[in-house]
């Protein structure tokens, strides 16, 4: 009804129908998520199992166990990751809605943006569970609003970069062993400064925001970058 | 395609590769005696100009590749993937030789020949990262594929190189910094490690510059011969599908 100031401002309605697409895709899987309950339920057992098997190579040496506990914590959520990011795509092959997505009037990078947020909301709920699991296993105050604040930041910059590398490996040959491969390296330098980050908040006396700023910039960098180099590469890669 | 396919060399390749082994020999001589043996470091102080040189080339290489990668999706052409891939396996092999440099010049300097220091760290992710492209490369058979993903994995990897550069001028390290100008904290000088006093003579600058452009000419000689290298294995390629599809013709008729 409104075609006249629809046209008249052509960019605002395109923004719209961006978003509205971005929204699609991410209730689309949100959907698929709330009825197979496939993605978080294969990560949060594959992620239990992780800590427990660390448990073991640090042969039940509590003290240590506590001292690495937040690398731990990085480390279960990024193979974790993995697995998420291999199944949220596996799913778009096998069901063939890639090619629909791929069909539909929409921009490649609202695909992109809603398979970002979708996983990042499934790797977002994974972990509310791990900073329990890790409160109650290794009683470290993960609680505080700073290093929540940091995980979701580093957990955005991973999808960003999982979904890139997810989209390439899942079209060649080794896809299951090539991704960690390609995206655990690509990563690193964001899991770094997190990592650094969290391990500061868990003295009993929190630390300045002085003292974790710089880490925290660099996360915020790593997320703006991996976040345009998907913007600029994901229509290559989905194209075939 | 027919001058590719001859075995002697191109004369631009014959003129970068003997201009490259000249420099090459002058950098030597001037690195061994011409330079001024450093006050502090001594005689160690020298392997300072092969590491800047590689740890220079190594950059320039993988910015190349990241360039003719976007060069690649721009314009669909297979030159830039040929270029982008050499330029990645050279860059490597420059990053190893800065790295392996560099742990020579620890090893009396930091009295050890690793340190977890962030920059040695990003250092070695972004060799990891490269590393990685090959392993891509080798898992998609389908080539015009292949130099997409290809592309677009050296756009995404060249993060790994701008973190490294961001991170060492904001994070705390022990490593010297020689070029571009650092936050005080992140100057290993105020928890007492060694520091590096900077060049000191002008000496040591033009030696400097001399054993960068030597390195540089080097990876323009090695480029050259690479993208040769990989010239030829398309035109033996294409010779054996028109060698099968004749064969076949002829076992049909």
């Amino acid at each position: 009804m409104n075609e006249q100031t629809a046209a008249a401002r052509p960019s605002e309605s395109e923004t719209r129908l961006f978003f509205t697409a971005v929204w699609a895709i991410v209730w689309k899987d949100l959907r698929i998520e709330r009825h197979t309950r496939q993605t978080i339920s294969v990560m949060a057992m594959f992620s239990v199992v992780t800590v427990v098997m660390f448990n073991f190579a640090l042969e039940a040496n509590m003290d240590a166990a506590r001292n690495v506990s937040t690398g731990l914590l990085w480390a279960t959520i990024l193979l974790a990751g993995t697995l998420g990011l291999n199944r949220s795509l596996a799913i778009e092959r096998e069901n063939q809605t890639m090619d629909a997505m791929l069909m539909a009037p929409i921009h490649r990078n609202a695909i992109y943006l809603g398979k970002v947020i979708s996983i990042t909301l499934f790797t977002l709920a994974l972990e509310a569970i791990l900073v329990l699991l890790f409160i109650i296993f290794f009683d470290k105050p993960l609680w505080r609003p700073m290093v929540l604040l940091v995980l979701v930041l580093g957990t955005i910059g991973y999808v960003a970069a999982g979904v890139i590398v997810t989209s390439m490996t899942i079209q060649s040959r080794s896809r299951e062993v090539l991704l960690p491969v390609l995206l655990l390296p690509l990563s690193l330098p964001l899991v770094l400064p997190a990592a650094t980050a969290v391990a500061m908040y868990m003295f009993p006396q929190p630390p300045t925001w002085g003292e974790v700023q710089s880490a925290v910039y660099i996360v915020i960098i790593y997320d703006l970058l991996m976040v345009t180099a998907g913007f600029l590469t994901y229509h290559f890669v989905v194209e075939s | 395609m027919t001058s590719i396919t001859s075995a002697r060399l191109d004369k631009s390749i014959r003129i970068a590769n003997w201009a490259a082994a000249i420099a090459i020999m002058v950098s030597l001589l001037v690195i061994f005696f011409y330079a001024p043996v450093e006050r502090t470091m001594g005689n160690v102080q020298r392997i300072f100009y092969f590491h800047v040189g590689s740890a220079w080339v190594g950059a320039v290489a993988l910015f190349v590749a990241l360039i003719s990668g976007m060069l690649y999706l721009r314009q669909n052409d297979r030159k830039w993937d040929t270029v982008s891939l050499a330029s990645v396996e050279i860059g490597l092999v420059f990053l190893t030789m800065a790295t392996v440099a560099g742990s020579v010049w620890g090893k009396p300097a930091w009295n050890t020949w690793w340190l977890w220091s962030p920059r040695l760290t990003l250092i070695t992710i972004a060799w990891l990262t490269y590393a990685a492209y090959f392993m891509l490369r080798g898992a998609i058979e389908d080539e015009e594929r292949r130099a997409r993903f290809a592309a677009v994995y050296v756009i995404v990897a060249f993060v790994t190189i701008i973190m490294a550069y961001i991170s060492v001028r904001i994070l705390r390290d022990i490593h010297p910094v020689v070029i571009g100008s650092t936050l005080e904290s992140a100057q290993g000088a105020s928890e007492g490690l060694q520091e590096f006093s900077g060049l000191d003579s002008a000496k040591m600058g033009i030696t400097l510059l001399i054993s960068t452009s030597a390195f540089s000419l080097l990876y323009v000689a090695w480029l050259l011969n690479r993208i040769r290298l990989q010239q030829l294995a398309d035109a033996v390629k294409n010779l054996k599908i028109q060698v099968t599809a004749h064969l076949q013709g002829e076992h049909a008729s």
